[in-house]
């Protein structure tokens, strides 16, 4: 039944600059799942990941998801933290109320309903406290909380996810999954995350698919991230 | 100080124009500048007034070289001016930005290129051409002498829509600028976003360089947000006391330039200069007191 997947890509062409990274890709996301995409460094996920979100236009095929509304944006996108620069003076609220951007018309202040909105995604992911921080001064962890409640904050069908783990400590890592676990769970939401961490993806991702030298993989996470596997996989000895 | 503040804000004072100019430069140049700042592109401020001055040089030349007729009087040769001002800065911010947007090449090269030709150009344009060589001169040194009432309606015409349209869509804008991956997410025509800050950024520093000159629109352009920033705390504060401090420093520099009889612009920039100076040490100062505070606590 096509109609049980959100994201569908036919025939996917991939790249920067007219340069292939991947090419003809055929794979489908399941609505409501928790799908982790994974592969090493340069195995193209990120480029994967923008073109999907409409970030960098593909070089062939196409990139179907299947929305509610086709005209409200209804992507949560959580990109890696280091991507937002850090002169720019916004205070976590400010930040959350970006996610409402999409539909609220130019020129229009966010109305009182956006702004409760905003301050309960922060809430949701913990981070209402920090409302009047500011975004630049906060630790990994907590910048990867109020990330997340950008995201949920534009109402999304899908949330997207770049590597929301990296560089943080092991207790914000748990800390953040959990927070996702619970999101995915209790809103029914699908989740599509790019994570190097094979323990973490097994934890709480469904599904999988793995990028391996310009190949693409699909399948549960049991079938895919079994040591012995990924071992073949990666071509190495995991420790 | 006072009696010479008095004087410049008496109705029949003779520069009245003048200092009213210098006040709409200095609060609004800023406001243009904070998206220079914070986009880290401050190097356009510098090259933008340079290729407006070239574009004014280029106006003159036209008619020196016959292609144009001449003006026949100082409101049509200003007119002119403006003209080759606002299509040359517009034309330049148009491909910077463009470049700098695709992230190819160098930025700083090509802006750096971008304002030494163009500053070269302007002087071979008006050697060329003795007819705007007098005009241009007065403008390049930043003396704010003789404003006419047109040159402050159309200054002031295109300040109150540069005003009105960073404020208007300052979320649009600030989303573009802070994070485009998310604004294409959610759907914005991010290019168009774009065209329009920098189109309105080039509208500041065209007039602004046809009423003040280059050297003292690009100081008001970048000086104020670079003294502001380090004690502001969100966006709209930040574009609020830059624009303050361009205000301010633009009233205390005509003040300063009357009483001593120097140049209105190098005066102002002159002292944004020292301000920057004294803020930047004041703010260290704060820094290292609250840490020694801190630690004895600790």
């Amino acid at each position: 039944m096509t109609d049980d997947f959100i994201l569908q890509l036919r025939n996917l062409t991939v790249g920067y600059d007219r340069q292939v990274v991947l090419k003809e890709l055929e794979l489908r996301v399941k609505r409501g799942s928790f799908t982790g995409l994974v592969g090493s460094n340069g195995s193209g996920k990120s480029t994967l990941l923008k073109t999907i979100l409409g970030i960098i236009p593909p070089l062939g095929g196409r990139v179907d998801l299947r929305l509610s509304s086709p005209t409200l944006p209804a992507l949560g996108y959580v990109p890696q933290r280091e991507s937002l620069d850090p002169i720019f003076l916004v205070s976590c609220f400010e930040m959350v109320l970006m996610g409402a951007c999409g539909r609220v018309k130019p020129g229009r202040r966010f109305s009182t309903t956006e702004k409760e909105w905003a301050r309960r995604c922060l809430q949701e992911t913990g981070a209402g406290e920090l409302e009047r921080r500011r975004f630049s001064e906060l630790s990994g962890g907590q910048k990867q909380r109020v990330l997340i409640a950008r995201a949920l904050a534009t109402r999304p069908e899908l949330l997207v996810l770049d590597e929301p783990t990296a560089g943080i400590d092991t207790a914000a890592t748990v800390a953040v999954l959990e927070l996702l676990r619970r999101v995915h769970r209790e809103q029914q939401l699908t989740v599509l995350m790019v994570n190097h961490d094979l323990p973490a993806l097994r934890e709480c991702a469904e599904e999988v698919i793995w990028l391996h030298q310009g190949k693409v993989l699909q399948g549960s996470v049991e079938e895919l991230l079994r040591r012995d596997r990924a071992e073949a996989l990666l071509g190495l000895q995991l420790e | 100080m006072l009696s010479t503040l008095r004087e410049m804000f008496d109705p029949s004072f003779l520069s009245r124009n003048s200092v009213a100019i210098s006040l709409l430069v200095g609060f609004v140049c800023p406001l243009a500048g904070v998206y220079l700042v914070l986009r880290r592109v401050v190097f356009l401020g510098v090259a933008l007034p340079q290729v407006s001055s070239c574009g004014i040089a280029f106006a003159f030349a036209l008619q020196g070289w016959g292609w144009i007729p001449h003006a026949h009087d100082s409101a049509e040769e200003r007119a002119i001016a403006m003209a080759g001002s606002i299509v040359f800065t517009l034309a330049a911010i148009l491909v910077l930005s463009t470049l700098e947007r695709r992230g190819r090449g160098m930025i700083e090269g090509r802006t750096g290129t971008v304002y030494v030709v163009a500053g070269a150009w302007s002087i071979l344009l008006l050697v060329q051409n003795p007819f705007g060589e007098h005009g241009m001169l007065e403008l390049l040194r930043g003396e704010i002498v003789a404003v006419s009432n047109t040159d402050l309606l159309i200054t002031a015409g295109a300040f109150l829509v540069v005003i009105i349209t960073l404020f208007t869509f300052q979320k649009e804008f600030l989303l573009v600028s802070f994070d485009r991956e998310m604004a294409l997410t959610l759907r914005k025509n991010v290019l168009g976003w774009d065209a329009l800050l920098f189109g309105v950024i080039g509208l500041v520093i065209s007039v602004s360089v046809m009423t003040v000159g280059p050297l003292v629109a690009f100081g008001f352009v970048l000086l104020p947000p670079l003294i502001a920033y380090p004690f502001c705390r969100n966006m709209l504060q930040f574009a609020l006391v830059s624009s303050g401090v361009g205000g301010v420093m633009a009233v205390f520099g005509f003040a300063v330039a009357y009483q001593q009889e120097l140049p209105v612009g190098p005066t102002d920039v002159a002292l944004l200069g020292v301000l920057y100076a004294v803020a930047w040490f004041g703010q260290k100062a704060a820094v290292a007191m609250r840490q020694r505070r801190r630690a004895r606590a600790g």
